[in-house]
Protein backbone atom coordinates (compact mmCIF):
# COMPACT_ATOMS: atom_id res chain seq x y z
CA UNK A 1 0.00 0.00 0.00
CA UNK A 2 2.68 1.89 0.59
CA UNK A 3 4.52 1.39 -2.13
CA UNK A 4 1.82 2.15 -4.46
CA UNK A 5 1.41 5.56 -3.01
CA UNK A 6 5.11 6.44 -2.89
CA UNK A 7 4.90 5.66 -6.81
CA UNK A 8 1.80 8.05 -7.52
CA UNK A 9 3.86 10.36 -6.02
CA UNK A 10 6.89 9.79 -8.05
CA UNK A 11 4.58 9.83 -10.56
CA UNK A 12 2.64 13.13 -10.27
CA UNK A 13 5.79 15.04 -9.59
CA UNK A 14 7.23 13.71 -13.04
CA UNK A 15 4.46 14.63 -14.50
CA UNK A 16 4.34 18.49 -13.49
CA UNK A 17 7.79 18.49 -13.98
CA UNK A 18 7.77 17.53 -18.00
CA UNK A 19 4.45 20.09 -18.11
CA UNK A 20 6.11 23.14 -16.66
CA UNK A 21 9.25 22.78 -18.87
CA UNK A 22 7.16 22.24 -21.89
CA UNK A 23 5.64 25.84 -21.74
CA UNK A 24 6.94 28.69 -24.00
CA UNK A 25 7.63 31.80 -21.86
CA UNK A 26 8.64 35.65 -22.57
CA UNK A 27 12.81 36.09 -22.50
CA UNK A 28 14.26 39.18 -20.80
CA UNK A 29 13.97 41.70 -24.00
CA UNK A 30 10.57 41.21 -23.87
CA UNK A 31 9.61 41.41 -20.19
CA UNK A 32 11.75 44.57 -20.32
CA UNK A 33 9.52 45.86 -23.72
CA UNK A 34 6.29 44.92 -21.15
CA UNK A 35 7.90 47.20 -18.08
CA UNK A 36 8.89 49.99 -20.72
CA UNK A 37 5.30 49.78 -21.62
CA UNK A 38 3.73 50.05 -17.90
CA UNK A 39 6.08 53.05 -17.16
CA UNK A 40 4.97 55.03 -20.04
CA UNK A 41 0.90 54.24 -18.96
CA UNK A 42 2.19 55.22 -15.49
CA UNK A 43 3.98 58.20 -17.14
CA UNK A 44 0.86 59.50 -19.30
CA UNK A 45 -1.32 59.25 -16.24
CA UNK A 46 0.66 61.80 -14.25
CA UNK A 47 0.83 63.95 -17.06
CA UNK A 48 -2.88 64.05 -17.74
CA UNK A 49 -3.39 64.67 -13.66
CA UNK A 50 -0.89 67.86 -13.98
CA UNK A 51 -2.84 68.66 -17.54
CA UNK A 52 -6.52 68.37 -15.28
CA UNK A 53 -5.11 70.29 -12.46
CA UNK A 54 -3.81 73.32 -15.34
CA UNK A 55 -7.42 73.33 -16.62
CA UNK A 56 -9.30 73.59 -13.32
CA UNK A 57 -6.74 76.37 -12.60
CA UNK A 58 -7.33 78.32 -15.66
CA UNK A 59 -11.25 77.75 -15.44
CA UNK A 60 -10.96 79.50 -11.92
CA UNK A 61 -8.99 82.42 -13.14
CA UNK A 62 -11.34 82.85 -16.03
CA UNK A 63 -14.18 82.90 -13.93
CA UNK A 64 -12.42 85.37 -11.24
CA UNK A 65 -11.89 87.41 -14.53
CA UNK A 66 -15.91 87.45 -15.94
CA UNK A 67 -16.77 88.21 -12.58
CA UNK A 68 -14.37 91.13 -12.35
CA UNK A 69 -15.59 92.43 -15.95
CA UNK A 70 -19.54 91.96 -14.67
CA UNK A 71 -18.67 94.36 -11.45
CA UNK A 72 -16.67 96.95 -14.29
CA UNK A 73 -19.38 97.10 -16.56
CA UNK A 74 -22.01 97.25 -13.16
CA UNK A 75 -19.84 100.22 -12.41
CA UNK A 76 -19.64 101.85 -15.77
CA UNK A 77 -23.13 102.26 -15.21
CA UNK A 78 -23.28 103.66 -12.07
CA UNK A 79 -20.52 106.09 -13.04
CA UNK A 80 -22.92 107.33 -16.27
CA UNK A 81 -25.89 108.00 -13.83
CA UNK A 82 -23.52 109.70 -10.81
CA UNK A 83 -22.41 111.80 -13.51
CA UNK A 84 -25.55 113.12 -15.07
CA UNK A 85 -26.36 113.68 -11.78
CA UNK A 86 -22.87 116.21 -11.37
CA UNK B 1 16.19 -0.67 -0.33
CA UNK B 2 14.58 1.92 2.21
CA UNK B 3 17.30 4.17 0.96
CA UNK B 4 16.54 4.03 -2.63
CA UNK B 5 12.47 4.69 -1.86
CA UNK B 6 13.74 7.87 0.12
CA UNK B 7 16.35 9.14 -2.41
CA UNK B 8 13.27 9.30 -4.88
CA UNK B 9 10.62 10.47 -2.76
CA UNK B 10 12.88 13.20 -1.80
CA UNK B 11 13.99 13.73 -5.51
CA UNK B 12 9.98 13.88 -6.76
CA UNK B 13 9.38 16.34 -3.66
CA UNK B 14 12.36 18.32 -5.24
CA UNK B 15 10.86 18.48 -8.47
CA UNK B 16 7.31 19.29 -7.46
CA UNK B 17 8.85 22.72 -5.79
CA UNK B 18 10.34 23.07 -8.88
CA UNK B 19 7.32 22.73 -10.94
CA UNK B 20 5.33 25.01 -8.76
CA UNK B 21 8.05 27.67 -9.00
CA UNK B 22 7.69 27.75 -12.50
CA UNK B 23 4.83 27.72 -12.74
CA UNK B 24 4.09 31.28 -11.35
CA UNK B 25 6.25 32.52 -14.07
CA UNK B 26 4.78 34.66 -16.61
CA UNK B 27 3.81 32.54 -19.70
CA UNK B 28 4.04 33.95 -23.46
CA UNK B 29 0.58 33.86 -23.80
CA UNK B 30 0.03 36.00 -20.56
CA UNK B 31 2.93 38.64 -21.65
CA UNK B 32 1.35 39.03 -25.33
CA UNK B 33 -2.01 39.92 -23.53
CA UNK B 34 -0.73 42.05 -21.02
CA UNK B 35 1.55 43.83 -24.41
CA UNK B 36 -1.86 44.25 -26.09
CA UNK B 37 -3.78 45.80 -22.83
CA UNK B 38 -0.99 48.34 -22.06
CA UNK B 39 -0.74 49.18 -25.54
CA UNK B 40 -4.30 49.91 -25.86
CA UNK B 41 -4.26 51.61 -22.58
CA UNK B 42 -1.40 53.49 -23.73
CA UNK B 43 -2.81 54.61 -27.30
CA UNK B 44 -5.85 55.74 -24.87
CA UNK B 45 -4.28 57.78 -22.25
CA UNK B 46 -2.01 60.00 -25.60
CA UNK B 47 -5.47 60.14 -27.01
CA UNK B 48 -6.50 61.77 -23.82
CA UNK B 49 -3.60 63.95 -23.24
CA UNK B 50 -3.66 65.59 -26.56
CA UNK B 51 -7.65 66.47 -25.85
CA UNK B 52 -6.77 67.99 -22.01
CA UNK B 53 -4.10 69.95 -23.98
CA UNK B 54 -5.90 71.30 -26.69
CA UNK B 55 -8.04 72.70 -23.44
CA UNK B 56 -5.13 73.64 -21.75
CA UNK B 57 -4.61 75.82 -24.84
CA UNK B 58 -8.06 77.44 -25.27
CA UNK B 59 -8.74 78.20 -21.86
CA UNK B 60 -5.24 80.07 -21.90
CA UNK B 61 -6.61 81.79 -24.73
CA UNK B 62 -9.63 82.49 -23.20
CA UNK B 63 -7.99 84.01 -20.17
CA UNK B 64 -6.10 86.51 -21.93
CA UNK B 65 -8.76 87.54 -23.82
CA UNK B 66 -10.88 88.39 -20.30
CA UNK B 67 -7.91 89.81 -19.38
CA UNK B 68 -7.93 92.11 -22.03
CA UNK B 69 -11.79 93.06 -21.51
CA UNK B 70 -10.85 93.52 -18.10
CA UNK B 71 -8.37 95.64 -18.71
CA UNK B 72 -10.38 98.25 -21.28
CA UNK B 73 -13.18 98.22 -19.27
CA UNK B 74 -11.12 99.75 -16.40
CA UNK B 75 -9.24 102.20 -18.97
CA UNK B 76 -13.00 103.07 -19.89
CA UNK B 77 -14.44 103.79 -16.68
CA UNK B 78 -10.89 105.87 -15.94
CA UNK B 79 -11.53 107.46 -19.16
CA UNK B 80 -15.66 108.17 -18.19
CA UNK B 81 -13.75 110.77 -14.98
CA UNK B 82 -11.20 112.05 -17.08
CA UNK B 83 -8.28 111.12 -14.90
CA UNK B 84 -5.53 108.36 -14.36
CA UNK B 85 -4.03 106.18 -11.84
CA UNK B 86 -1.76 109.33 -10.36
CA UNK B 87 -4.96 111.58 -10.02
CA UNK B 88 -7.06 108.94 -8.18
CA UNK B 89 -4.14 108.20 -5.85
CA UNK B 90 -4.54 111.74 -4.61
CA UNK B 91 -7.80 111.80 -4.49
CA UNK B 92 -8.29 108.71 -2.07
CA UNK B 93 -5.87 109.99 0.17
CA UNK B 94 -7.52 113.06 0.22
CA UNK B 95 -10.72 111.30 1.00
CA UNK B 96 -8.53 109.38 4.00
CA UNK B 97 -7.66 112.34 5.44
CA UNK B 98 -11.55 113.67 5.69
CA UNK B 99 -12.21 110.53 7.17
CA UNK B 100 -9.62 110.76 9.66
CA UNK B 101 -10.82 114.17 10.60
CA UNK B 102 -14.45 113.34 11.01
CA UNK B 103 -13.29 110.38 13.11
CA UNK B 104 -11.45 112.72 15.18
CA UNK B 105 -14.48 115.29 15.40
CA UNK B 106 -16.91 112.52 16.25
CA UNK B 107 -14.44 111.29 19.08
CA UNK B 108 -15.22 114.59 20.89
CA UNK B 109 -17.17 115.60 24.03
CA UNK B 110 -20.18 117.77 23.12
CA UNK B 111 -17.80 120.71 24.35
CA UNK B 112 -14.45 119.91 23.26
CA UNK B 113 -16.84 119.90 19.51
CA UNK B 114 -17.99 123.25 20.31
CA UNK B 115 -14.95 124.31 20.85
CA UNK B 116 -14.18 122.90 17.32
CA UNK B 117 -17.23 123.96 15.51
CA UNK B 118 -15.37 125.76 12.92
CA UNK B 119 -13.21 122.68 12.06
CA UNK B 120 -16.74 121.00 10.90
CA UNK B 121 -17.11 123.67 8.37
CA UNK B 122 -13.41 123.18 7.31
CA UNK B 123 -14.18 119.15 6.59
CA UNK B 124 -17.73 120.35 5.27
CA UNK B 125 -15.63 122.49 2.54
CA UNK B 126 -13.00 119.43 1.51
CA UNK B 127 -16.13 117.13 0.85
CA UNK B 128 -18.04 120.13 -0.79
CA UNK B 129 -14.30 119.90 -3.12
CA UNK B 130 -14.30 115.92 -3.47
CA UNK B 131 -18.06 115.86 -5.05
CA UNK B 132 -17.02 118.25 -7.58
CA UNK B 133 -14.46 116.12 -8.61
CA UNK B 134 -15.15 113.65 -11.67
CA UNK B 135 -13.67 110.77 -9.28
CA UNK B 136 -16.13 111.35 -7.12
CA UNK B 137 -18.71 109.59 -9.48
CA UNK B 138 -16.87 106.24 -9.30
CA UNK B 139 -19.05 103.79 -6.95
CA UNK B 140 -16.22 103.26 -4.25
CA UNK B 141 -16.18 107.32 -3.51
CA UNK B 142 -19.57 107.92 -4.27
CA UNK B 143 -20.87 105.77 -1.63
CA UNK B 144 -18.17 107.01 0.75
CA UNK B 145 -18.68 110.72 0.21
CA UNK B 146 -21.78 110.24 1.52
CA UNK B 147 -20.99 108.32 4.24
CA UNK B 148 -18.75 111.33 5.49
CA UNK B 149 -21.56 114.10 4.34
CA UNK B 150 -23.64 111.87 6.77
CA UNK B 151 -21.52 111.50 9.40
CA UNK B 152 -21.09 115.52 9.19
CA UNK B 153 -24.46 116.07 9.41
CA UNK B 154 -25.10 114.21 12.42
CA UNK B 155 -22.18 116.28 14.23
CA UNK B 156 -24.16 119.20 13.27
CA UNK B 157 -26.89 117.71 14.89
CA UNK B 158 -25.42 116.65 17.96
CA UNK B 159 -23.97 120.22 18.14
CA UNK B 160 -27.48 121.28 17.54
CA UNK B 161 -28.87 119.56 20.18
CA UNK B 162 -25.99 120.26 22.98
CA UNK B 163 -26.47 124.16 22.11
CA UNK B 164 -30.11 123.61 22.78
CA UNK B 165 -29.79 121.67 25.65
CA UNK B 166 -28.12 124.36 27.55
CA UNK B 167 -30.13 127.62 27.60
CA UNK B 168 -30.68 130.07 30.35
CA UNK B 169 -33.47 132.93 31.01
CA UNK B 170 -32.13 135.72 32.47
CA UNK B 171 -33.87 137.09 35.55
CA UNK B 172 -34.07 140.62 37.56
CA UNK B 173 -30.87 141.98 38.84
CA UNK B 174 -32.87 143.03 42.03
CA UNK B 175 -34.14 139.39 42.32
CA UNK B 176 -31.37 137.41 40.83
CA UNK B 177 -28.30 138.93 40.28
CA UNK B 178 -28.29 138.39 36.62
CA UNK B 179 -25.86 139.88 34.49
CA UNK B 180 -23.33 138.04 32.36
CA UNK B 181 -20.38 137.74 35.20
CA UNK B 182 -23.40 136.19 37.47
CA UNK B 183 -24.32 134.07 35.16
CA UNK B 184 -21.19 132.25 34.08
CA UNK B 185 -20.43 132.11 37.72
CA UNK B 186 -23.12 129.90 38.75
CA UNK B 187 -21.99 126.53 39.39
CA UNK B 188 -24.95 124.77 36.41
CA UNK B 189 -23.12 127.00 34.01
CA UNK B 190 -19.64 127.31 34.40
CA UNK B 191 -18.58 127.66 37.61
CA UNK B 192 -16.18 130.50 36.48
CA UNK B 193 -16.75 134.03 36.03
CA UNK B 194 -14.53 134.54 33.89
CA UNK B 195 -16.10 132.44 31.22
CA UNK B 196 -18.74 135.11 31.01
CA UNK B 197 -16.92 136.49 27.51
CA UNK B 198 -18.32 132.66 26.06
CA UNK B 199 -21.73 133.57 27.18
CA UNK B 200 -21.53 136.89 25.02
CA UNK B 201 -19.97 135.42 21.79
CA UNK B 202 -22.20 132.81 21.94
CA UNK B 203 -25.27 135.29 22.16
CA UNK B 204 -23.97 137.87 20.07
CA UNK B 205 -27.28 138.42 18.00
CA UNK B 206 -29.01 138.94 21.76
CA UNK B 207 -26.69 140.89 23.17
CA UNK B 208 -25.02 143.55 21.53
CA UNK B 209 -23.32 145.27 24.93
CA UNK B 210 -22.47 142.76 27.50
CA UNK B 211 -23.26 145.21 30.49
CA UNK B 212 -26.97 145.14 29.04
CA UNK B 213 -28.65 142.18 29.38
CA UNK B 214 -33.31 141.83 29.78
CA UNK B 215 -35.56 139.95 31.81
CA UNK B 216 -36.73 137.02 29.85
CA UNK B 217 -33.85 136.73 27.64
CA UNK B 218 -33.83 133.37 26.93
CA UNK B 219 -29.44 132.91 26.49
CA UNK B 220 -27.55 129.99 24.68
CA UNK B 221 -24.77 129.10 27.19
CA UNK B 222 -22.31 127.25 24.87
CA UNK B 223 -20.32 123.89 26.16
CA UNK B 224 -17.65 124.42 28.46
CA UNK B 225 -13.97 125.32 27.03
CA UNK B 226 -11.36 127.37 27.35
CA UNK B 227 -11.99 130.83 25.44
CA UNK B 228 -11.91 131.01 22.54
CA UNK B 229 -9.30 133.23 20.26
CA UNK B 230 -12.17 135.20 19.30
CA UNK B 231 -13.90 135.39 22.75
CA UNK B 232 -10.11 136.29 24.05
CA UNK B 233 -10.42 139.40 21.48
CA UNK B 234 -13.77 140.70 22.09
CA UNK B 235 -13.13 140.79 25.75
CA UNK B 236 -9.84 143.02 25.30
CA UNK B 237 -11.74 144.96 23.07
CA UNK B 238 -14.50 145.29 25.45
CA UNK B 239 -11.92 146.03 28.46
CA UNK B 240 -10.53 148.62 25.78
CA UNK B 241 -13.63 150.75 25.17
CA UNK B 242 -14.80 151.11 29.08
CA UNK B 243 -11.00 151.94 29.85
CA UNK B 244 -11.06 154.80 26.76
CA UNK B 245 -14.64 155.37 28.23
CA UNK B 246 -13.79 156.13 32.22
CA UNK B 247 -10.43 158.40 30.83
CA UNK B 248 -11.39 161.88 31.59
CA UNK B 249 -12.11 163.99 28.80
CA UNK B 250 -9.20 165.13 26.51
CA UNK B 251 -8.09 168.43 28.11
CA UNK B 252 -8.81 171.66 26.15
CA UNK B 253 -6.08 172.88 23.84
CA UNK B 254 -3.52 175.61 25.03
CA UNK B 255 -4.36 179.10 23.74
CA UNK B 256 -2.46 180.31 21.23
CA UNK B 257 0.03 182.64 22.13
CA UNK B 258 -0.09 185.74 20.05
Amino acid sequence: MKKSLAGLFVAGALLATLATGCTSRPNAEELKQLDDLKAEVSSLERQIGAKQSEVAALQKAIADKQAQLAQCEKEKAQVQEHLKGM
Amino acid sequence: MKVLNCVILVAALVLSVGSYAAAQEMTKEEWQKQITEFTAKRNELKTKLAGVQAEVDKLKKDDADQAAAVKKCNDDLMALVGADAAAERGYAAKLDEIDAKVNELSRLSNQDLWARKGEIDDVQKMVDGAKQSKLGALPKYYDRIKEQQNRLDALRKTLEAAQLAMTYTVGTWAKDRDCLWNIAKKPKIYDNAFMWPKIWQGNKDKIKNPDVIKKGQVLTIPPKADLTKEEKSAVRSYWNKKKAAAEPAAAPAAPVKK
